[in-house]
């Protein structure tokens, strides 16, 4: 098991290599003068000037990338073209929130999604399985932003029981974090809890099939054990699969939410910088999204020897 | 023979179902699943219930447990009375505390009826937490009590082991200590040991016996085979198409079959022995495995995995039109040799030479013009054909690889199904039209469309019921008379073997222990494998067909 977790770390480090010069090669090998892309048509040749030796664009490849990893190891992701402070601590103010939030939102859609899709697949085929199904059909046709504006329409305006925009961090107080982020939240929720319900009773119908269910239910077992305990931890490994690409995916895609509440977090940031033609804060920003990615999905793998014993590196 | 012979007139009744009636949910106008089907069980009395798939055991057991599936099946009349109640009136609350406590069942298929990712320990001691209160260290005790009632060796550990640690057999006696451990007065034993090794099957058979007479429990035992039934009945119930056709003490049963349907089954049961044999014919091998050997987790980068040597040394030839049977438990590695043959996978070494070809060390892509001359059928005729492919297509699929022209193939595929014994219009039909027997002759005529040397059938019977059986196997041996083939046969029923192999090959642990013709390795075995194989075939002294003992000559 140990000997498993080690060479599945070791894994991360090709990966994350790969990934490393791609984000390098991202400014070199842009066509034209990486330089005069950054700075603009405006720009003049000082300015031309300050950006390459910044950047070192004037020294060979190999040992640009050399300098390059090196101050990366050091976590030195350079400074910003635009704001000059450097890029570690623009991302490290920003991460939070948006992990903050992506963290509150896989939470939510996994308490909603989860007991609906094992409903779902109990009452197969009856008007709950229908039910869930409509709403899982509707959660990943309505695009975000109508969901997002619809919530503060109704919740926060109508209703006036949340605030309308805004963001505090949960050490500032968790009551007033949870106010501010509960409708974001829900509103990435809409379609992972369509994706969860949906995979959780695909999953569950499966196993609810199995001849153990059966032998369970023979012992005389209450059904809902026979769901939670004997059923679901079969149904798992896929279910934690979608769980994962889900949060994953999350971190990257939250710019529109990000942006309908007024988020301080990295996707806003990301699309200003991508705006400005910031590259360090853009190549910073890919390292930390793929570095999270690669992450997550390594959390997931060792995940499976947990629900599954049969698993077995 | 001996048969059990209690009589058990005056010993008061457990279970008794009265015109029991099971409909499909949502049809009333289909003939009922289960029609008006009675039987009674008495204490300590073993009430075998035998018929063909379909004929509605399954769902008789279900049934007195309650566990229908919801929606699809009802029972709509009748009584199932176990101590003056009618289970059929309970309440889902009042039935779940039936289970386990008055009656158990126990399932077909091991492998598959324990939950794989609970400790086994905690999966029987899951039935003490719903029906009764204990402390934990009474609770582990009386748990592994009945491990070692059922003679499952080395319980604290087993107690700790997951249900893919530990063997088939090992696994049925979880299944049956869980099921005994709160001392119902019934279980019901739905094919038991239809899954298992023979010799497992037997210790089983006996294990569940002794726990019976230990504890006077009743057993309701649900079978398709009547060497199971000739060794372990004290009454039998035969069922056909929802009803019982007959009931007698098992003796009787056996001597005097009454129901031209109990005779036409009884009449099915492939002897033990052998065939008469044919003259051996001379002229080359078609076949011929030289030093055959499949060893797995040998390489690998990173793995330091032990190695398992699936087969060894494996050698044996083929005469054209001729049949070679390899016998042999699970395990054994004769499906192993078989894949290795078809080079479904690759062999570690060894030669393989089909019609004189060596294709052993041949790549995938020169193998290509070979794969015609050796087919095969699987074992189950349900999973082996596309369910979306019309069996047309499936047909012609091979021929059209090999270069045929599409219209002589679908005329030539026509023609192979009146061979087979189908309609020549099942082409434009989807294998879910058909039944299994139907579908593994489909299975056939697609192996023979390729028109093979040698055909490989890889326990193609198996998962046949035994009046279908001897279809199919009578098809093979007509094909072989009339084209010539050579057949591969491989299968774990010396019955089976004994029906239509020329010669047998019983392997064991991936050896060739024991090499003879069909009448020396069943009537004369050398290897004590071969004996132990043959001692523990159920009914063995008994000659089902001709409804007494088997005359020893």
């Amino acid at each position: 098991m140990l000997g498993y977790i080690i060479r599945r770390i070791l894994a991360v480090i090709p990966v994350m290599t790969i990934v490393a010069v791609f984000v390098f090669l991202l400014l070199r090998l842009t066509p034209g003068d990486p330089a005069a892309i950054i700075a603009g048509d405006m720009a003049t040749p000082a300015q031309l000037e300050r950006i390459r030796t910044s950047l070192g664009l004037s020294e060979p490849l190999h040992e640009q990338f050399i300098t390059w990893v090196g101050l990366l190891l050091q976590g030195d992701l350079g400074t910003s073209l635009i704001s000059n402070t450097p890029v570690t601590q623009m991302i490290g103010q920003r991460v939070w929130p948006t992990i903050n939030i992506a963290i509150l939102t896989i939470v939510l859609s996994v308490l909603i999604a989860v007991p609906m899709g094992v409903l779902a697949a109990w009452r197969h085929r009856t008007w709950v399985d229908y039910v869930v199904m409509a709403f899982s059909v509707l959660g990943f046709s309505i695009p975000v932003f109508v969901i997002g504006y619809l919530f503060i329409q109704t919740f926060s305006i109508g209703l006036g029981w949340f605030p309308v925009q805004g963001y505090v961090a949960p050490s500032e107080g968790f009551g007033a974090f949870l106010s501010r982020a509960i409708l974001p939240c829900l509103t990435l929720a809409t379609i992972y809890v369509a994706l969860i319900a949906r995979m959780t009773r695909a999953s569950m119908l499966e196993v609810l099939g199995e001849d153990y269910i059966r032998t369970a239910r023979a012992k005389g077992v209450k059904e809902i054990v026979v769901l939670f305990r004997h059923a679901l931890r079969n149904a798992a490994v896929p279910i934690m699969t979608i769980i994962g690409t889900g949060f994953a995916l999350l971190i990257g895609g939250v710019v529109v939410t990000e942006s309908v509440f007024n988020i301080p977090g990295i996707g806003r940031l990301t699309v200003d910088a991508i705006l400005a033609r910031d590259y360090p804060v853009i190549q910073g920003m890919i390292l930390l999204t793929s570095g999270l990615y690669v992450f997550i999905n390594l959390i997931i793998d060792l995940s499976y020897t947990f629900f599954d014993p049969r698993i077995r590196y | 023979m001996r048969f059990k012979t209690r009589n058990f007139d005056d010993v008061p009744s457990v279970l008794r179902i009265d015109e029991l009636t099971v409909r499909l949910a949502d049809n009333d106008t289909a003939p009922p699943v289960l029609d008006r089907v009675s039987l009674e069980i008495r204490q300590g009395e073993t009430v075998c219930l035998v018929g063909e798939s379909g004929s509605g055991k399954s769902v008789t057991s279900l049934s007195v447990m309650g566990l229908l599936p919801k929606g699809a099946l009802a029972a709509t009349g009748g009584r199932i009375e176990l101590e003056g109640r009618n289970l059929l009136a309970l309440g889902a609350q009042a039935m779940r505390h039936m289970r386990a406590r008055k009656i158990s069942m126990i399932f077909q298929e091991p492998m598959t009826a324990l939950n794989p990712v609970i400790r086994v320990g905690a999966q029987i001691e899951e039935v003490l937490d719903t029906h009764a209160r204990l402390p934990a260290r009474e609770k582990r005790a009386r748990v592994l009590d009945i491990m070692s009632q059922v003679h499952l060796p080395d319980v604290e550990r087993i107690y700790h082991s997951y249900p893919h640690q530990l063997s088939g057999g090992q696994r049925q006696r979880i299944m049956i200590a869980m099921a005994l451990i709160l001392e119902p007065q019934l279980l019901i034993a739905d094919e038991p040991t239809t899954a298992l090794d023979v010799t497992t099957q037997k210790q089983i058979l006996s294990l569940i016996a002794e726990l019976q007479e230990k504890h006077g429990t009743a057993v309701l035992f649900i079978t398709h085979d009547m060497g199971v039934v000739a060794e372990i009945a004290d009454t039998v119930h035969v069922m056909r198409r929802g009803q019982i056709v007959e009931r007698a003490p098992v003796e009787g049963l056996l001597r005097h079959p009454k129901h031209d349907y109990t005779r036409e089954l009884l009449k099915a049961v492939p002897s033990l022995t052998p065939r008469p044999s044919r003259p051996q014919p001379d002229g080359p091998a078609v076949l011929s495995v030289d030093g055959l050997q499949k060893i797995y987790g040998a390489h690998g980068l990173f793995s330091r995995r032990k190695t398992t040597r699936a087969a060894s040394d494996v050698s044996f030839s083929i005469p054209r039109g001729r049949t070679l049977g390899i016998v042999g438990e699970s395990g054994s590695g004769k499906s192993t040799v078989a894949r290795c043959i078809m080079r479904l996978i690759d062999p570690t070494d060894g030669e393989i030479r089909v019609a004189d070809r060596e294709i052993a060390r041949l790549s995938r892509r020169a193998l290509r013009p070979y794969r015609k001359h050796i087919q095969i059928v699987f074992q189950d005729p349900f999973r082996s054909l596309n369910p979306r492919w019309t069996i047309g297509r499936s047909l012609i699929e091979g021929p059209l690889n090999t270069g045929a022209e599409k219209k002589t193939a679908l005329k030539r595929a026509a023609e192979l199904l009146m061979l087979v014994g189908l309609p020549d219009d099942a082409v434009n039909r989807y294998p879910h039209q058909f039944s299994g027997g139907q579908r593994q002759r489909v299975a056939i005529a697609r192996a023979i469309a390729m028109e093979p040397d040698v055909l490989v059938a890889d326990e193609a019977v198996s998962a046949l019921d035994v009046s279908v059986q001897a279809q199919v196997l009578e098809l093979l041996e007509t094909l072989q008379r009339k084209l010539g083939i050579t057949i591969l046969f491989i299968t774990h029923d010396l019955r089976v073997a004994a029906q239509i192999c020329d010669e047998v090959v019983v392997m064991q642990h991936g050896r060739i222990v024991e090499h003879d013709s069909a009448a020396n390795v069943l009537s004369n075995p050398r290897h004590a494998y071969t004996r132990s194989l043959i001692e523990a075939a159920p009914g063995r002294a008994w000659d089902f067909a001709n409804f007494h003992e088997l005359q020893t000559v």
